[in-house]
């Protein structure tokens, strides 16, 4: 992962207002309410069943698509266990990215109120890293690389301050319809649906937290009164959530099915209708509140 | 990849990839920086890797090389489409 990274001080009294205290406080008790140690937490059992589904069949990157009908059922649940190594792999690697640009941002200069939620995202963070990696070295010997490479940063900070912020809260919400449905679905293993709802709950303030930040910066943003960067900032919001998705569509995981040309097979899914529908149920909510609050703008025709 | 024919495809399928992501240039030249001049940035280079992939029949082509592998075209055709 290469990164420059540039100051990450934020000008005093962006994130100064009181209802944002208020909520940081709230969040805060929350996280100290439910304070667990993910080290006696789980009952991790000695094997997963390889023919069970350790992912529901309805989440496959195959799944509405033609290729999906050409895969036995045996396959498929081949299939569902290296996507869901690839779901937490991506968590893990995306987890690690979050944790430095927070951890940058402690204690600086305008993250003072931050900073005291920060103390336990990062360490709710660095939790989840562990259980993700955890499940992947116990039951399939290994994580799948970081597919992803961070090549720039954002010229002006103050830019890069809202995108990390937005990145993070992206990408949680991706991992968070995930957890949603795989925690509920009697089909996995307990053991699949105990570290899927560990997340979706802590991920739950983590969303919020995320979210009120995103706004607070985004505001800050508007103030310049630079309507094209407002643009080009919400062009790449969109494109960061397209690049997000594709990480969902991995050849390491249909190599490991045993599914033959896996680059061949990604390409004909991502121009799928049935796959660019479920990728935009994914990130519905996503997208609805980020129109709402003005983050995303409608898609200017080039002249 | 050893056949000059198929390294000769190879990189043709790789400067379509760019110049499609990229409307403004009708052209790659061997020296252009693509990641200075943006014309593949982080949000791109999962994809562009799988390109090349695809186009070498190799794969985790980021094993073991730098960002420096994917800098230029001349790059490009040195670390993975050469013999």
């Amino acid at each position: 992962m290469l990164n420059t990274s540039t100051s990450s001080a934020l000008p005093p009294g962006v994130l100064a207002q009181p209802a944002f205290a208020r909520a940081i406080d709230r969040l805060s008790k929350l996280s100290v309410d439910g304070y667990y140690n993910p080290y006696r937490s789980f009952a991790w059992p000695d094997a997963i069943d390889p023919a069970s589904w350790w992912m529901p069949p309805e989440l496959l990157s195959v799944w509405g698509t033609d290729a999906a009908d050409t895969l036995d059922e045996a396959t498929l649940r081949t299939l569902a266990k290296w996507e869901s190594i690839n779901f937490y792999s991506l968590n893990v690697h995306g987890i690690r990215e979050l944790l430095q640009a927070v951890i940058a941002r402690l204690h600086e200069p305008g993250y003072e109120v931050a900073s005291r939620f920060f103390h336990h995202f990062v360490g709710e963070e660095n939790d989840h890293m562990w259980f993700f990696a955890e499940f992947c070295l116990r039951y399939a010997g290994k994580l799948y690389p970081d597919r992803q490479v961070r090549i720039e940063t954002a010229p002006d900070p103050l830019i890069e301050n809202f995108l990390v912020f937005a990145r993070i809260t992206i990408f949680e919400e991706i991992v968070d319809f995930y957890n949603t449905a795989m925690a509920a679905d009697e089909r996995l293993d307990p053991a699949i649906r105990k570290i899927n709802q560990v997340h979706h709950v802590d991920e739950s303030r983590h969303i919020a937290f995320g979210r009120k930040l995103m706004v607070l910066l985004h505001e800050d943003l508007c103030r310049r009164g630079d309507e094209a960067l407002l643009d080009r900032v919400s062009e790449y919001l969109r494109r960061y959530m397209t690049a997000s998705i594709r990480g969902f569509y991995s050849p390491d995981a249909y190599r490991d099915a045993g599914i033959a040309d896996p680059l061949a097979l990604r390409r004909g899914l991502l121009s799928h209708p049935a796959r660019a529908a479920f990728d935009a149920r994914v990130l519905r909510r996503t997208t609805d509140f980020m129109t709402a609050t003005g983050i995303l703008r409608p898609v200017r025709e080039a002249a | 990849m050893t056949d000059q024919t198929s390294a000769t495809n190879a990189e043709t399928r790789v400067v379509s990839w760019l110049l499609a992501r990229n409307p403004e240039l009708d052209t790659i030249p061997d020296d252009l920086d693509l990641i200075e001049n943006r014309v593949i940035d982080s949000l791109d280079f999962m994809e562009f890797v799988f390109v090349l992939e695809e186009v070498t029949g190799r794969a985790n082509l980021l094993d073991g090389v730098s960002v420096d592998a994917f800098r230029t075209r001349a790059a490009i055709r040195r670390t993975f489409l050469a013999g």
